[in-house]
């Protein structure tokens, strides 16, 4: 007797909520031309309805090497953000550099794919890619694990909600910034709060990022 | 997101321009390092084998600690595990769900003080029933293998870190309790530990060398070799090491009397000292393995020696910010 399947259900449950409430948050944004948090956004519907697949892999769907090239994608998408902002705003850790974490352990999921097991769940990626089952560095997935459950720890906490999708408010503020931000723009308070105007709600923004960082960590762990 | 709430960050933002970035509230740091351990458990108790019946299971590792015990115990954690034998599911997940409401409770700042509450209870317990008493009752409870039991230090930091308004001077710890209670628990906590290093098997080379010996089956290549080089180094010098980690204790004990700089010196010996111990004998907790149920004693030894670290005004945060801090959580 291993984990029991319904708590593997409950995962990929919990990983089509995170799904379709980035979903509506995406139309909101694209409907009221809000360009804010998109990326965030579309990371998450992909890697939750990916990670939905890994926990029931009757739920999967797509070749490997197409989830690969989408991760890959966004690794290097979140990275270049992570940059744009070290250079314009000097020596912090940007928001973003969390969601590059989280695009490279979806990418290590997939080059290691757990091996098949009993039941109807947890069977991950086993025959997804047809590849040679691998194991991951234990040390590399439980370091990303801790990661991973301090940002969710320390979203939870964090004193302004919505922070895990716009992050990077600077404490120099501007306090009425009317133009809609561009790639690598600053946030400030104003748009937060416009964002939050258009139907989108901050602490379930976070509550998402919470689970998806639970969701990963412990898939990290089982993989190991 | 209300006009209240937003009105709130556009304020402490504000301040932030005004005043530079506040210095960070410590305790709130540490508080919410703790619940990231406990949530790291949380997810460790959900792993396949905890739900499994049998020896290889949960229940089976539970009833492996009563042994060596004096019967009035081992027949407590024998009762424990006998429950969870019978429903490994249902239990489990039961013991999965408290440690995620423990950690979430910790994050989210107006349940802090409940989570820690039920955080101390909840260690005791696992200390007791889980731990097998940590191996005090049976002379096995040297530091080097995590002694006096790593949930214990979960209780401590949780006594420790009540949330507090205080200024959080000479170190964080004395924040909630004052200073005078967090030197008497740091002076005694450091001297239990100092006895457990010499007594019972803790001072035995071929004991010490069988616990990393114990642990390596199954570790990542980097981590064989390492074991390896400290259990040939305990089984020629185990009785020495156990000796200098009493003096290293003591010395740790004394550190709050002594002045900020040699406290600082010390402090960081023992942070090094217990994170190769981490590494090198505890193995990280067996972790890498899968099976185990926490990280051992290495990280929150080290959260416990960080918080007595002596402060600067410059890093106490100003109580302004505290109340900022507090009003937009609210």
């Amino acid at each position: 007797m291993g984990t029991p399947s319904w708590l593997y259900y409950l995962f990929g449950v919990l990983m089509f909520a995170v799904v379709a409430y980035c979903a509506v948050l995406l139309i909101v944004s694209i409907a009221t031309k809000r360009p804010a948090g998109r990326d965030i956004d579309i990371a998450h519907i992909l890697m939750g309805t990916a990670m939905a697949g890994m926990f029931v892999p009757a739920w999967a769907f797509g070749p490997s090497w197409m989830w690969e090239l989408i991760f890959g994608a966004l690794l290097v998408w979140f990275i270049a953000r992570a940059i744009l902002s070290l250079q314009r705003f000097g020596t912090h850790v940007p928001h973003t550099s969390i969601h590059a974490l989280m695009a490279g352990a979806m990418l290590l999921m997939y080059w290691f794919p757990m091996p098949a097991s009993s039941g109807d769940s947890v069977g991950m990626m086993g025959g997804m890619g047809g590849h040679a089952p691998a194991h991951l560095d234990a040390g590399i997935g439980y370091l990303l694990a801790m990661i991973f459950f301090g940002s969710a720890i320390f979203t939870l906490a964090a004193r302004g909600r919505g922070r895990s999708h716009h992050d990077d408010v600077q404490p120099v503020i501007t306090t009425a910034t009317t133009a809609a931000p561009s790639f690598g723009d600053t946030l400030t308070v104003t748009d937060v709060v416009q964002e939050a105007e258009v139907g989108s709600l901050p602490w379930l923004e976070d509550l998402s990022h919470v689970v998806m960082c639970i969701a990963m960590g412990f898939m990290l762990i089982l993989m190991v | 997101m209300t006009v209240r709430e937003s009105e709130s960050i556009e304020r402490r933002l504000a301040e932030e321009v005004r005043g530079g970035r506040p210095p960070r509230d410590l305790q709130r740091t540490f508080q919410l390092l703790l619940a990231t351990i406990w949530l790291f458990d949380a997810v460790l108790q959900l792993q396949p084998f905890m739900f499994t019946k049998g020896a290889d299971g949960f229940s089976g590792m539970l009833k492996g600690l009563a042994d060596g015990n004096p019967a009035w115990v081992a027949d407590t954690i024998r009762w424990n595990a006998s429950i969870v034998a019978h429903q490994p599911i249902l239990t489990n997940a039961a013991f999965a769900g408290i440690q995620f409401l423990i950690a979430f409770g910790i994050g989210y700042r107006r349940t802090t003080k409940y989570a820690l509450g039920l955080s101390i209870a909840w260690a005791l317990g696992v200390w007791w029933f889980g731990e097998g008493a940590g191996g005090i009752f049976q002379g096995g409870a040297t530091p080097f293998g995590g002694g006096p039991g790593g949930v214990l230090f979960y209780a401590v930091l949780a006594v420790l870190l009540w949330p507090s308004d205080g200024d959080g001077r000479p170190f964080v710890a004395a924040q909630s309790i004052g200073v005078l209670a967090a030197k008497v628990i740091w002076i005694v906590w450091w001297a239990l530990l100092a006895v457990l290093s010499v007594v019972g098997a803790g001072r035995s080379p071929q004991a010490l060398h069988d616990l990393i010996d114990g642990m390596m089956a199954g570790e990542p290549g980097w981590l064989a070799h390492i074991d390896r080089v400290s259990e040939g180094f305990m089984l020629h010098h185990g009785t020495a090491a156990a000796i200098w980690l009493a003096v290293l204790c003591v010395a740790i004990a004394i550190s709050v009397l002594l002045p900020a700089p040699v406290a600082r010196v010390i402090l960081v010996i023992g942070i090094t000292v217990f994170f190769l111990i981490w590494i090198g004998v505890q193995n990280l907790g067996g972790i890498l393995v899968g099976g185990a149920t926490d990280p051992n004693s290495g990280p929150v030894a080290i959260l416990l020696l960080l918080m007595y670290w002596p402060r600067t005004d410059a890093t106490v945060a100003a109580p302004s910010n505290e109340a900022i801090s507090t009003e937009v959580e609210a």
